[in-house]
C-alpha cells in the first residue's frame, strides 16, 4: 500500500479546506453518548533518526460530555376519544436526552379552538407498562406531579384523566394538552445549568427546549333526547271540540339520537290547568301502569305523570299517553 | 533506563547534561481538542467546556523537530475515540478495521452479511498523517472534525 505524503505547507493548507468541508456534517439527535462520558484522544508518531525506528505519543485530551435536556410527548391514541362523563387520554413521554432526568407533568385542558373544556381529575403513571389505565394499579399522580427518573431514551406512559362538562352538543370536540418538562430545567435551546447534569457537568438544554407538548383528542358522545307532543280529543258528542267533559289523550314520543344511549330516562309532564287527570290512563309504549309509586315505571304524583324509562338505546323511541278530562 | 539511584541521576544531570537529552524524543507532540461552534456564520474553535452529543470537535496534533537532527518516515496515527465519529473526510488515510489496514476513505470497503458496501465516516476508526521529513526545527498542526456520537 502507497502512503500520500504531504509537504508541511500543504498539509496545513489541508487543514483549511478539512474545516470547510467539515462545516456541511450533519449533527446527530436524540439520545447520543451518555452523560458523563469522557472522551479521550490520544495521538502517536513513529519515524526514524539515523536509521533508527522511535515512537512518541502525544498528551491525551479528555473532554466530558454534557447533560443534553430533551424530551418528547406524543399522544398514544388513534384518534379523539369519546367522552360521556369522563375519559382517560394516553401519551408518552420520552427522555430523548443522554442523562437521566425525570420530567414535571403538566395538562392542560384548555386549547385554542375548543369547542368545549374538560376539566383533568388526575394524572396516572403507568406502572405495569401494558399500555392500559387500570385504577388501582397505574399511579396516580397530581396534575403537575413529575415522572420518575427515566434513563436516556427511556419512556413513561402518562394517562390524564378528564371529565367532561355536562350539556354537551354531540361530537363537540376538545383538546386536551399534556406539557412535560425536565425537572431540571427549561428554556431556549442552549440554556446552560452549571453543574447540573449527570456525571458532574453542566445540564445544556436541547432542541427541544427541555420541554414538549403533545394534544389528545376529545369527541363528546352524548345523548340527544327529543320529545314530540301530541293530543287528539274525544267530545261527549262523537266529536273532537274541546269542551267540557271532553277526553284529550296526550301522546308524548322521546326519541334518541346523538352519540350514546339515554339513562335513566324519566318522562314527566304536568297536567293542564282546567283539566283532571283521567286515573289509570297512563301506559308506556301502550303498556298500562299504574298510578300509585309502586314497583312499575309509572306514576301520578302531585298533579304530574311520571314513567321511568330507564336506559334507552340510540335511535330507540318511547311513546308515553295518558288521558284527561277537560273541566 | 532510569533504574540508577536518584544521586546519580542528579549527578548526571548537572555533570552530563548533553547525554540526558540525547535519551529525549525528537520530536514533540502535543495534543487539543475544542469544540467548534457557528457563531454569527463564522466557525469558531472554542474550549470544550460544555460538549453534547452532536457537538462537532476538532482534535490537533501539533509536532516539532526538536533536534538538531532530521526525522524521516514521520507518520502519525491517532485511533478515534469511540465516542465520536468522523466528521468529514480530510487529508489523511484512515482505517475502518481498527487500524489494520489504511487508505484513503474512497478506497475503503466493508462487508456486511456477505455485502461488500463502501465505507461511510462513520465506520472510520483510525485516522493516519504521513510527512516524508521533519527538518530540525519543522513544526505542523495535523486535525480531524469529529461528532460526539
Amino acid at each position: 500500500m502507497t502512503t500520500p505524503r504531504l509537504p508541511l505547507r500543504s498539509a496545513a493548507l489541508a487543514g483549511a479546506a478539512l474545516a470547510a468541508a467539515a462545516l456541511s456534517a450533519a449533527p446527530l439527535t436524540a439520545g447520543g453518548v451518555d452523560a458523563g462520558t469522557l472522551i479521550s484522544n490520544t495521538a502517536t508518531a513513529t519515524f526514524t533518526t539515523g536509521g533508527h525506528p522511535q515512537s512518541v505519543t502525544s498528551n491525551t485530551v479528555t473532554v466530558r460530555v454534557d447533560e443534553l435536556l430533551n424530551v418528547t410527548t406524543v399522544s398514544n391514541d388513534a384518534g379523539p376519544v369519546t367522552i360521556n362523563g369522563s375519559a382517560v387520554l394516553a401519551f408518552t413521554v420520552t427522555n430523548t436526552g443522554n442523562g437521566p432526568e425525570a420530567f414535571t407533568l403538566l395538562a392542560d385542558p384548555n386549547v385554542g379552538g375548543n369547542a368545549f373544556a374538560a376539566s383533568v381529575s388526575g394524572l396516572a403513571l403507568d406502572t405495569n407498562g401494558n399500555g392500559t389505565y387500570e385504577p388501582g394499579v397505574d399511579l396516580p399522580l397530581i396534575n403537575g406531579g413529575a415522572t420518575p427518573v427515566l434513563a436516556a431514551d427511556a419512556s413513561q406512559v402518562v394517562f390524564v384523566l378528564v371529565s367532561a362538562p355536562t350539556g354537551l352538543a354531540n361530537g363537540a370536540t376538545s383538546q386536551v394538552r399534556l406539557r412535560a418538562e425536565a425537572v431540571t430545567g427549561t428554556g431556549a435551546p442552549g440554556t446552560l445549568f452549571a453543574g447540573a447534569g449527570h456525571g458532574g457537568g453542566a445540564a445544556v438544554v436541547g432542541t427541544s427546549g427541555a420541554s414538549a407538548l403533545g394534544n389528545g383528542g376529545l369527541v363528546a358522545q352524548v345523548a340527544a333526547v327529543s320529545l314530540v307532543k301530541s293530543a287528539t280529543i274525544a267530545d261527549p258528542f262523537g266529536g273532537s271540540r274541546p269542551v267540557p267533559g271532553a277526553t284529550v289523550t296526550f301522546s308524548i314520543v322521546a326519541s334518541v339520537g346523538g352519540g350514546a344511549a339515554a339513562d335513566a330516562l324519566v318522562i314527566a309532564d304536568a297536567i293542564p290547568a282546567g283539566t283532571t287527570y283521567r286515573p289509570g290512563s297512563l301506559r308506556l309504549d301502550n303498556a298500562p301502569l299504574t298510578d300509585a309509586s309502586d314497583g312499575d315505571a309509572g306514576a301520578f304524583i302531585g298533579n304530574s305523570v311520571r314513567v321511568d324509562a330507564g336506559s334507552v338505546p340510540v335511535s330507540a323511541t318511547r311513546t308515553v299517553t295518558f288521558a284527561v278530562t277537560i273541566d | 533506563m532510569f533504574h540508577r539511584p536518584l544521586i546519580a541521576c542528579l549527578c548526571a544531570s548537572l555533570l552530563a547534561a548533553t547525554p540526558l537529552r540525547a535519551q529525549e524524543s525528537p520530536v514533540a507532540l502535543r495534543g487539543e481538542v475544542h469544540v467548534v461552534r457557528v457563531v454569527d456564520g463564522v466557525e469558531t474553535r472554542q474550549p470544550p467546556e460544555q460538549v453534547v452529543p452532536g457537538d462537532k470537535l476538532v482534535f490537533s496534533t501539533h509536532y516539532r523537530n526538536t533536534q538538531a537532527v532530521a526525522v524521516d518516515g514521520f507518520v502519525v496515527t491517532n485511533p478515534l475515540p469511540a465516542q465520536v465519529m468522523l466528521a468529514a473526510d480530510g487529508p489523511f488515510e484512515v482505517s475502518v478495521d481498527g487500524g489494520t489496514e489504511f487508505g484513503p476513505l474512497a478506497s475503503r470497503t466493508l462487508t456486511e452479511n456477505g455485502a461488500v458496501r463502501p465505507a461511510t465516516l462513520a465506520d472510520v476508526s483510525h485516522v493516519r498523517w504521513t510527512v516524508a521529513r521533519l527538518e530540525p526545527g519543522a513544526e505542523g498542526e495535523l486535525s480531524y472534525f469529529a461528532t460526539v456520537r
